[in-house]
């Protein structure tokens, strides 16, 4: 479904924001190595990426990450696009077949600054990115 | 040949490297990342991450990740007042690195700037790699 930006809705402290769900394949992770340039055969290439700690190909963690920044342009509009920052780890491998989940919650307002806790998990609910991003007005 | 990010020591700083923020690029990346929001905002409006995507890939035409290599942070801050036209600058430098356990921390710098020199992202990205990789 298409995501509509609702850059004018005021947030306050504990409030969810809309969560942006995707379902991941080695096709769209392809996709992201030719936009991006990142062809680490960890991400194209299943025969090497078996070789590896994590057993099979991963999804890019900037893809992974492009999911908050759609969840904070949906919360904020071009608030986001103005004044955002972001301050991320990432957690673990999202995989071909996961279904990724970007999530967020206003943790606190400073002054003209909104900050969100933020996390991407996948089905199983583990954790693949977490950290704060903020907009100010 | 590309020299490897893994043979670079702490304080290296990368050429400044320009590039454009073509429409077609821009679509592609949207289409990629499979954004639907930006759409909704005003004409030419332009993810975020796609600057941050575009100047990594930049980098990387300077220097390629060690096999192995692991992404472990982002931060990223940018200020876009305005859909990014024209040509962009981007300036990078390894900030920190440091060995343990047989892997390299890496922390890189990252600037990006219009043609005017006025910042529209700064970030810093962490990775890790296997210090086999390393010299």
């Amino acid at each position: 479904m298409t995501q509509q930006a609702q850059g004018s809705r005021v947030y306050t402290v504990g409030d969810e924001l809309p969560t942006v769900k995707r379902v991941l394949s080695q096709e769209k992770i392809n996709r992201y190595a030719e936009a991006s340039g990142d062809h680490n055969p960890l991400h194209m290439d299943p025969a090497f990426a078996a070789t590896t700690q994590f057993g099979g190909t991963i999804a890019h963690g900037m893809l992974v990450l492009a999911y908050i920044s759609e969840m904070m342009t949906v919360a904020f509009g071009e608030r986001w696009l103005r004044s955002g920052r972001l301050k991320v780890r990432f957690r673990g491998a999202a995989r071909p077949g996961d279904t990724v989940t970007a999530s967020g919650r206003v943790s606190r307002i400073e002054g003209e600054s909104t900050l969100c806790e933020v996390a991407c998990r996948n089905q199983a609910g583990e954790p693949l990115i977490s950290g704060e991003a903020e907009v100010r007005t | 040949m590309t020299v490897s990010l893994a043979d670079l020591p702490k304080g290296h700083e990368f050429p400044e490297t320009r590039f454009e923020m073509t429409s077609k690029w821009v679509s592609e990346y949207v289409s990629a990342v499979e954004d639907d929001a930006i759409g909704s905002l005003s004409h030419g409006a332009c993810p975020p991450l796609a600057i941050a995507a575009l100047s990594i890939r930049a980098l990387l035409d300077r220097a390629s990740l060690p096999e192995g290599s692991i992404h472990v942070a982002q931060e990223l801050s940018f200020s876009l007042g305005r859909p990014p036209s024209g040509a962009l600058v981007a300036r990078a430098r390894i900030a920190s690195r440091g060995e343990r356990q047989g892997w390299v921390l890496m922390g890189i710098e990252l600037l990006v700037e219009d043609e005017l020199r006025i910042p529209m992202m700064t970030g810093r990205a962490t990775i890790t790699f296997p210090t086999e990789g390393a010299k």
